[in-house]
């Protein structure tokens, strides 16, 4: 491919990917000792807010956090609806009134990825782009007004070749209809690469929810991430 | 004051690089270490204001806290602090514990806590001492009077608390339940406001027990609550008899017959706005002689709003409205009469406006003006104090508060 027509692609993929840009260049990383293969928003902000210390499956966590940065504004911004400066003050005003301890803080994607990785529970948020070896991923979904709908079977999406040799990934988010029996009826892309998003599409069609008593939709984060 | 001043932007860099290594290890557990400062100068017009020489300029507005806390468990935690402060003519320099406390989390709808635990009570009860976390040096004196910060700061017993979601995207309710013994500090400011009335009391302590419940509403940013709080105080020391003076000081013992406090409350939280409001309701009954009870009903509110400009500044407002109604019960009452909130001497009516640098993520500065009307000046304390009026009070006192800190 001569390299014009790679930066054209490059460029387009770019300025599509800008209108998700947010939530879908934070991924949710957890170590390997938490059972769960998704959390729900409000879950999510409940544990970085530290009200929560255990999930809906009974895994125990432990929020880990950013000092500053892009990634860890986008974070507070999408999930916690908060400004970084509201957030400190508001973990000081546990921590001084014995109510709470300070998150662990660490200033990079690499060093939250290493302590993740060897820290039992814990969970934190890292740039898409970051490696997770060695951690989990979670899934963000986002609950419709539906009750919850436990995941049963998850596949996962295949990689496209061409943007894996453009070095292109991503998060993207989907909204899924999913009948009372569990299977997923219909997915429609709310954000992210539109190719990555028609491979994330794909693969959601083949996952199985939890019986229900009616139908109901989530929202989804599914993250595409290169080897290191 | 200069000095003063100058330790603190010492502390201040030495704090931060004490924010790189707030930490140590015992027996391979992590145990954090977190402590606060606070100095401020308050200059008046009008009255002198929290016990301070203020009409002249005070510094003696100083506060410190240093706290150590460790996750023995994935469920138990444990953690004390101390906390010193001299305001005025209260605190003194005499260090207490703040708050020592074993946290035990079950599960997220069910939490027990035990010791001596800093007591829920509206937004700000328990987080009040925590200056950096709001954009105001003082707040609202109306619902947090800081010369009565004992009365309701913490209590020596237990609290029982959780989280529990609500179905159908209803949000989120938090509660807590307490029970203990408050013991305030006989340098605290209602003992203070009764040395005028010849009252010396040794020891003023006694039960508290309430709840709070917050609902964290599904409109983003919204949360509303309420707390209440029930206590039976007992004060002992020793007074001048007024209708015996010469008789000297003589021993005397007071129990609360009657005391409860309401406190309704919001919150909204927009980007970088912030909107809040409280009213609190104080009515508490003291046997003054036989057949003749003491009645203090206090009716209090405000409402604040504070927006974050950028990275580094933060500016606020508020309103703060507090009327004090005295009356003698029983056969009294039908004598004094009514009060009327309008006179000066029952209601303190302040209009605030803020302002706060962060300088760096460790150190502030914040600089405040209130514009008062009324003194409030009762047999319960609203912050004017006769011992530093000994001429009298003036209906208006405006204030300017500089105020700066640092924590890690």
């Amino acid at each position: 491919m001569k390299a014009s027509t790679r930066w054209l692609i490059t460029a387009a993929f770019a300025v599509w990917g800008a209108r998700s840009a947010r939530a879908a260049e934070v991924k949710i990383i957890s170590n390997q000792s938490v059972t769960a293969d998704t959390i729900s928003a409000g879950e999510l902000k409940s544990v970085f807010l530290l009200q929560k210390r255990a999930l809906q499956d009974g895994s125990i966590v432990a929020p880990v956090v950013q000092k500053s940065g892009a990634t860890q504004e986008l974070f507070l911004k999408e999930y916690l609806d908060r400004n970084p400066e509201e957030v400190r003050a508001y973990y000081y005003g546990l921590v001084y009134t014995g109510k709470g301890l300070m998150p662990k803080e660490l200033h990079s994607d690499a060093e939250v990825v290493a302590y993740v990785a060897r820290t039992r529970g814990a969970i934190g948020y890292v740039s898409s782009a970051a490696s997770s070896e060695g951690v989990k991923i979670l899934a963000v979904v986002r609950q419709g007004h539906e009750p919850e709908r436990r995941l049963l079977k998850r596949v996962e999406p295949e990689y496209p070749e061409t943007l894996k040799r453009l070095h292109i990934s991503g998060t993207v988010r989907l909204q899924l209809t999913i009948s009372p029996k569990g299977n997923v009826d219909d997915v429609s892309v709310l954000g992210g690469n539109p190719i990555l998003g028609e491979a994330a599409a794909k693969a959601a069609q083949q996952w199985v929810y939890a019986a229900a008593a009616r139908r109901s939709t989530v929202e989804v984060s599914v993250p595409f991430e290169l080897a290191p | 004051m200069q000095w003063r001043i100058f330790r603190l932007a010492l502390l201040c860099f030495w704090a931060a690089g004490l924010g790189q290594a707030q930490e140590f290890k015992i027996h391979d557990r992590t145990v954090q270490v977190h402590g606060f400062a606070s100095q401020g100068f308050v200059y008046t017009s009008g009255n002198n204001w929290l016990t301070m020489n203020s009409n002249a300029g005070s510094g003696a507005m100083t506060d410190m806290g240093l706290n150590l806390t460790s996750q023995f468990s994935d469920k138990l935690r444990v953690g004390a602090q101390v906390y010193d402060r001299n305001l005025g003519q209260l605190g003194q320099w005499h260090p207490s514990l703040d708050w020592a406390v074993a946290d035990y989390r079950f599960k997220n709808w069910l939490g027990v806590r035990g010791g001596k635990v800093k007591t829920t009570l509206g937004l700000y009860n328990d987080s009040q001492d925590v200056s950096f976390a709001h954009v105001f040096a003082l707040l609202p004196q109306g619902i947090y009077p800081t010369d009565l910060r004992d009365a309701t700061i913490a209590h020596t017993g237990g609290d029982v608390y959780g989280n529990i979601g609500l179905q159908h995207r209803a949000g989120e309710i938090a509660y807590t339940a307490y029970a203990g013994r408050r013991s305030d500090s006989i340098y605290s400011g209602y003992p203070y406001l009764l040395q005028d009335w010849q009252v010396f009391f040794r020891s003023f302590q006694g039960w508290q027990y309430g709840g709070d419940l917050r609902w964290t509403t599904p409109l983003n940013g919204l949360t509303i609550g309420a707390s209440r709080m029930n206590q039976s105080i007992t004060g002992k020391g020793t007074f001048v008899s007024l209708f015996d003076p010469a008789a000297g000081l003589v021993p005397i013992e007071r129990t609360t017959k009657t005391y409860w406090t309401n406190v309704f409350y919001g919150e909204y939280m927009v980007r970088r706005l912030r909107i809040d409001a409280e009213y609190r309701r104080d009515f508490f009954e003291i046997p003054y002689v036989p057949g003749v009870n003491l009645q203090t009903n206090i009716h209090a509110w405000y409402i604040a709003g504070s927006y974050r400009i950028g990275k580094h500044v933060e500016v606020g407002s508020y309103y703060s409205h507090y009327v004090v109604e005295n009356t003698g019960g029983s056969s009294l009452a039908a004598i004094i009469g009514p009060t009327d909130p309008s006179e000066p001497w029952n209601h303190v009516y302040d209009k605030v406006i803020s302002g706060q640098v962060d300088l760096n993520r460790f150190c502030y500065v914040k600089l405040e003006g209130h514009f008062m009307n009324g003194y409030g000046w009762a047999t319960y304390p609203s912050g004017f104090y006769r011992q530093q009026n000994p001429q009298g009070f003036q209906p208006n006192t405006n204030a300017l508060v500089l105020k700066t800190g640092f924590h890690f």
